[in-house]
């Protein structure tokens, strides 16, 4: 039956994408639903809730707001939050409640913005999808609504810096609190007097001054939309990659020659795995992605996964040596013997360094 | 622009009374704020018993959550639980099938297919449902049926709809209710009593045992402690249900309804005096006279030997715990200790101990950890020893804490020495602030 899982959970959903990309921003954040997606969002799918505050709210909706279309009511409380909280933002983000009842989140949206003093921005998740789209449309909207060209003009004539802006990264795609400074370490031995890691910390301010970057680095898929905006907008050129592959992790990479290689993982951290084993040694390797898999980083005979049938038959019939991904998908392959490397992905498997649990 | 976080005296609540409860309190006149101490609310499944792990409980079973991929997340952290691996099994809905309910076709084969994948037949498959259905107007008795004809298995539904969390039956009701679906009438025995309420046993040293053993019950059943199906069926063979948890009647009624089998209410309490006065109830209830004194005295020992080594203890109690936090918080004020604040959500019921509250100690800060405001608590300005409830630790994260959410349920006098056993480890250990 399609869609049935049997080994495997759910991964993390669109909206859980779209709260991380805005959860250091200093916004209101709202999702627009009962309470559960809410409590999976920060519980599950946030790490640093449990260490840093943020405005997150649910609407807490319930059967007779869904059925009556109650919007007014969900803008009544949003303006009764703006008025008690500091901040230079709101946002509503979706939630299967809204999206069965069919909201209209431009009018929502438009409704918000006439009620409180606020940018407003309406993320339309469906619960259905998975993190990296509602990530992707997260930033997307982010810095249309915010990068801003007129001061971006005024102040690149006047900076000789050399920053590098930093898109996709999330703790669901780098699985690290750490990630930011251990790359802010490295693009600074590489000369950049700054590196603005958008919605991982570095906040508000980095979104607005985005047009000064000398060069924007995407981390993983939901970033390139938004660097390919960039681009166009200030003429910002872009480079996909992931520099933050352990050394540990590229010593074993190192021994894999002769193998037969599945990489299953975010597409820019596959990409770059398989490209630090074909630097070193004559592996044949295949990238495979639950995840959006960009045609323009795809290989001719990289994977898009849907299904936990598919990804039984695609190792089992790929006969591979090695697989390299979150353990956690290991459930699924119960008659897999060959060798598998562990590298975590939160949005999978819920596993992050360096994180605190309450 | 207004930064206060938003409290109210226990006095000024009293005062306002059940029927004039503010806005700032009611989870439904505001957004709600989500912070680690609001995530058994808004989340109740991703710590102790939601509706998911619930609906295991019966043996055997397993579960098909019929969802879109969001609502079954967070049961990644409870596949990894003991006894829950290969328990849980998805069925993903599509954008598709949130509009047009065409999912619904699908779960008899999708119930066949979890079936066949399994070693043992399970005894029942639990459909669980979320808000989608909820909205769609599914009749899932109908789909259930269907799905029980095609794979000759018990097939039955669990309702995880949060939009109906505060109306007439909550989602932890209504599960209460499936987990006990599946009896059917037997001769009933007289020294059977089922204690229903909890989906984890009483600790093994409850008194309440062996004050039912006192009153000629042989055999006790709590569905957590059924080892296979057959003692899950036998519960029917009940004289009568010990309903320990309100969120249990409906599922009683109910039980009485289809099986005849009468029910009576207990109550979770902390004061020495009420857990006294509840025994004697139920002996004339039973028309038995139950013996209590040694667990009255000995609870009412450990209580004083608390008070005499820490006198005056300031507390702040936090509603993430196994107690009604109000009914707790006035058993702490009559020991004669100080509650400085209790993080609770007002219900009218709760006024009979907030009025007791508001006589014995008015300036107690009431809170309610939903409200947006509690984005600019400040621990700094909050007076307390020790904080009960892992909310209350948020708060208050360099307080001595007691946490008090354990899964094996406390009840009694010996809950009561328990969570004091607790609180003078945590004092010995802890720091005050």
């Amino acid at each position: 039956v399609k869609g049935l899982l049997k080994y495997l959970s759910p991964f993390a959903p669109d909206q859980s994408g779209a709260a991380a990309v805005l959860f250091e921003l200093g916004g209101i954040t709202v999702i627009c639903d009962a309470g559960g997606c809410t409590g999976n969002i920060c519980g599950f799918d946030e790490p640093r809730w449990f260490t840093k505050k943020s405005a997150i709210f649910s609407a807490g909706l319930r059967d007779m707001d869904a059925i009556l279309g109650r919007d007014d009511r969900l803008i009544a409380k949003l303006k009764d939050v703006a008025d008690k909280v500091d901040a230079n933002f709101a946002a509503i983000i979706g939630t299967p409640v809204p999206a069965v009842i069919a909201t209209d989140f431009r009018a929502l949206k438009r409704m918000a913005q006439k009620k409180i003093q606020l940018p407003v921005l309406a993320l339309e998740c469906l619960g259905t999808q998975l993190y990296d789209v509602g990530a992707e449309n997260a930033y997307l909207e982010l810095f249309k609504q915010f990068a801003d060209s007129i001061q971006t003009d005024v102040s690149k004539e006047k900076s000789n810096e050399k920053i590098l802006g930093v898109l996709g990264m999330t703790p669901l795609d780098v699985s690290d609190l750490q990630a930011p400074d251990k790359l802010k370490q490295i693009y600074k031995e590489q000369g950049f007097d700054k590196v603005l890691c958008y919605g991982m910390g570095d906040g508000l301010d980095a979104v607005k001054q985005a047009g000064l970057a000398t060069e924007n680095l995407v981390v993983s898929p939901a970033g390139l939309q938004a660097a390919k905006y960039l681009k166009k907008v200030f003429g910002t050129p872009y480079t996909v990659a992931y520099p933050l592959l352990t050394e540990s992790m590229k010593e074993i990479l190192k021994q894999l020659s002769g193998k037969k290689v599945l990489v299953v993982h975010q597409q820019v951290l596959a990409n770059e795995v398989r490209t630090e084993i074909s630097k070193n040694t004559d592996a044949e390797v295949t990238v495979a992605s639950w995840f959006l898999l960009k045609p323009e980083l795809k290989k001719e005979k990289d994977i898009q996964l849907t299904t936990e049938e598919q990804f039984i038959e695609v190792v089992e019939s790929g006969q591979y040596d090695v697989i390299i991904g979150d353990i956690y998908l290991k459930r699924a392959l119960k008659q897999y013997t060959g060798t598998y490397i562990h590298i975590p992905h939160f949005a999978v498997s819920g596993e992050c360094a360096n994180a605190v649990k309450f | 622009m207004e930064k206060e976080v938003y409290y109210i005296t226990a006095d000024e609540l009293a005062e306002r009374g059940r029927e004039a409860i503010p806005d700032e309190l009611q989870s439904a006149k505001h957004l709600i704020y989500s912070s680690p101490a609001t995530l058994s609310f808004n989340s109740p499944g991703a710590q102790g018993f939601g509706v998911k792990r619930a609906g295991l409980a019966i043996p055997g079973s397993v579960m098909l959550l019929v969802a879109p991929g969001c609502c079954g997340r967070n049961t990644t952290m409870l596949s990894e639980l003991g006894g829950y691996a290969n328990r849980f099994f998805y069925l993903l809905m599509d954008d598709t099938d949130i509009v047009t309910g065409r999912h619904l076709n699908k779960i008899s084969k999708a119930v066949q297919e979890v079936v066949d994948s399994l070693e043992t037949p399970p005894t029942v498959v639990m459909i669980c449902l979320t808000c989608v259905d909820a909205l769609l107007g599914t009749d899932m008795e109908r789909v259930c049926r269907k799905a029980s004809d095609y794979t000759g298995i018990p097939v039955r539904p669990c309702y995880m709809y949060a939009l109906t969390r505060e109306g007439r039956v909550p989602p932890m009701t209504d599960v209460r209710k499936s987990v006990y679906s599946l009896l059917e009438k037997r001769d009933r025995k007289p020294t059977t009593v089922n204690l229903l309420g909890y989906f984890a046993p009483l600790l093994d040293d409850t008194e309440l045992y062996d004050i039912l053993r006192q009153i000629g019950v042989k055999q006790m059943n709590e569905i957590s402690r059924c080892q296979d199906f057959e003692a899950y069926l036998s519960m029917a063979e009940a004289n009568f249900n010990l309903v320990l948890n309100p969120e249990c009647r409906l599922a009683a009624e109910d039980i009485k309804k289809r099986l005849g089998i009468p029910s009576i209410e207990l109550t979770r309490l902390y004061q020495l005096d009420k857990i006294q006065r509840q025994y004697e109830l139920l002996g004339a209830a039973l028309g038995k006279k139950i013996e209590d004194t040694a667990y009255y005295e000995k609870a009412k020992q450990v209580i004083d030997d608390f008070t005499n080594a820490h006198p005056n203890t300031r507390f702040a109690v936090g509603e993430c715990v196994n107690a009604d936090p109000f009914e707790l918080s006035l058993a702490l004020i009559r020991y004669g200790h100080q509650v400085t604040e209790i993080y609770g959500t007002v219900a009218p019921e709760n006024f009979i101990y907030i009025q007791k509250i508001a006589k014995l100690s008015p300036q107690t800060r009431i809170y309610t950890n939903l409200s947006p405001t509690m984005l600019y608590y400040d621990c700094g300005k909050g007076v307390a020893d020790i904080t009960i409830g892992k909310d209350a630790e948020y708060y208050h994260p360099d307080c001595a804490n007691v946490a008090w959410n354990q899964e094996r349920q406390p009840f009694g006098y010996t809950g009561l020495i328990h969570l004091f056993e607790e609180l003078t480890k945590a004092l010995e250990g802890g720091m005050a602030q």
